[in-house]
């Protein structure tokens, strides 16, 4: 436990710069938000919640070049400090990974929060469940199914490619990684398509079209009775996943030369 | 026996580190690894650190596979590679928290007598940073001590530093291996003396036996190594 607080801490140390200033970039985003005013407000709700998917997705940007600049240390020989201390591989990558996901996780909720923000501003005034959706279980489910794999993955590659380095750029197993990569994506999103809502979905947002209706809205969510139906499949599926990437991350880790 | 290299030959892409290299290392002696650039004088202490994987033969250290047994083993690698944010403070802390045999108290005292100053790493000289290194390197309690090249390009006085530093830490139980170039100024360490060249050993002798031959360490790497 003592090997895991203080690697997360020479985790922080890294890296803190660059959570600090994603973290940090939220007051840019939140100034940005400001900025828009069109007279329609449906309009403006728009051009808000695009300037916040622009905000997640460039998050996801920073935080996978924050979590996986492996080939600076592989360079300047702190990768072989760190393979001969005596945590295991998997205390190594748990660590570094714990941080970017808690970064991540920070980052996703502050923005929940503007959406929820952002819908006030629209005049959809969300009751206390709905609004605890929206800013934590949304973010939560949204990171699970797509930034934290994602940064798993990064992670994984960045220690296959600093590991089996078999070109001074380590270029080719990172290509052969990333190539990889792509058909199992396509693979794994079309199996997950297959599978979704056979387990009882999550139902989030009961009263969303009760604030809708009352914000004088014409807006009206189909289908489903006024709720959102979020399938537990892939929630379930990328967990394992990220469990899957991490072990492996882990095992390259433990046989690895330096 | 501590270490135990058994028949051990590693090869990369395009050359080879060493080739059947059999040694063995009891505890309790100073031994010079030494050998021209390139002779495989750093593969072997990787090999026994466990940072390399022989491709044939067998690397024993404490009756097990190195990597295993890391936590036992200190290795100073050649390269500088602390980060350039840590103070002898942070290290203090990394060492502490990852080596259970890491004694702070005997880390501050050695940072007094090797003279480091207390700021980043970044702002130190290559000396500064080396006498870091080894304090670091020397605070903790083991029976295996790898030192590669823990004077290359450091100036003289801290170099003595170095040297009178691993005189003055080392216990009799202990058994460290250095690798340097500067043969004449580490030749009074050495109990024995392994000398590589071409990734083979050359030789393998005790140094008092040398002197008895009427010959210095550095007289016996000319004579073998030229």
């Amino acid at each position: 436990m003592k090997g895991f607080a203080t690697l997360l801490w020479l985790e922080a140390r890294r890296s803190w710069v660059w959570a600090a200033a994603l973290i940090g970039s939220l007051a840019f985003w939140a100034w940005g938000i400001e900025q828009v005013r069109l007279m329609q407000v449906g309009e403006r709700l728009g051009v808000r919640a695009i300037l916040l998917i622009v905000a997640s997705m460039t998050g996801a940007l920073v935080l996978a070049l924050m979590i996986g600049r492996f080939r600076s240390e592989t360079r300047g020989g702190q990768y072989q400090v760190l393979l001969l201390t005596p945590p295991s591989g998997y205390v190594h990558v748990g660590a570094r990974y714990t941080f970017a996901a808690a970064t991540a996780i920070v980052y996703y909720i502050a923005i929940g929060f503007l959406f929820w923000w952002i819908a006030e501003k629209a005049g959809i005034h969300l009751d206390a469940a709905s609004a605890a959706q929206v800013t934590l279980a949304l973010p939560l489910y949204l990171m699970v199914i797509t930034i934290l794999p994602f940064l798993a993955w990064v992670l994984l590659w960045m220690v296959f490619i600093s590991s089996y380095r078999i070109s001074g750029s380590g270029w080719i197993p990172g290509t052969v990684m990333l190539l990889g990569s792509f058909f199992s994506l396509r693979f794994l999103v079309e199996g997950l398509i297959d599978i979704a809502y056979r387990l009882p979905s999550w139902r989030l947002f009961q009263n969303l079209q009760t604030a809708i209706d009352r914000a004088a809205w014409e807006a009206e969510i189909e289908g489903y009775g006024g709720f959102i139906a979020m399938p537990q499949e892939p929630f379930w599926v990328m967990l394992a996943l990220i469990v899957v990437f991490l072990a492996l991350a882990g095992r390259i880790w433990q046989e690895v030369e330096g | 026996m501590l270490a135990k290299l058994d028949q051990v030959t590693k090869r990369y892409i395009k050359n080879e580190g060493v080739r059947d290299l059999t040694l063995c290392f009891p505890p309790g002696e100073v031994v010079g690894v030494l050998g021209l650039n390139g002779s495989g004088k750093s593969t072997m202490l990787k090999l026994i650190a466990g940072l390399l994987f022989p491709t044939d033969g067998r690397v024993v250290v404490f009756d097990g596979p190195p990597r295993r047994n890391r936590a036992k083993i200190v290795y100073l690698g050649e390269t500088d590679a602390l980060w350039p944010w840590m103070t002898p403070k942070d290290a203090d802390r990394f060492m502490s928290g990852l080596y259970p045999d890491f004694d702070s108290g005997r880390f501050g005292e050695l940072l007094d007598a090797l003279e480091v100053p207390r700021r980043k790493t970044k702002t130190m000289s290559k000396g500064e940073r080396g006498r870091l290194r080894l304090a670091m390197a020397l605070s903790r309690d083991a029976k295996l001590y790898l030192l590669d090249e823990p004077l290359a390009g450091i100036d003289l006085i801290s170099r003595e530093k170095i040297l009178s530093s691993i005189v003055r830490e080392w216990h009799t139980d202990e058994t460290i291996l250095l690798s340097t170039h500067e043969v004449a100024e580490a030749e009074g360490l050495f109990e024995r003396t392994i000398f590589l060249r071409d990734g083979r050993l050359a030789l393998d002798a005790q140094t008092e036996d040398l002197r008895l031959q009427g010959k210095s360490v550095v007289e016996t790497f000319k004579e073998v190594l030229a």
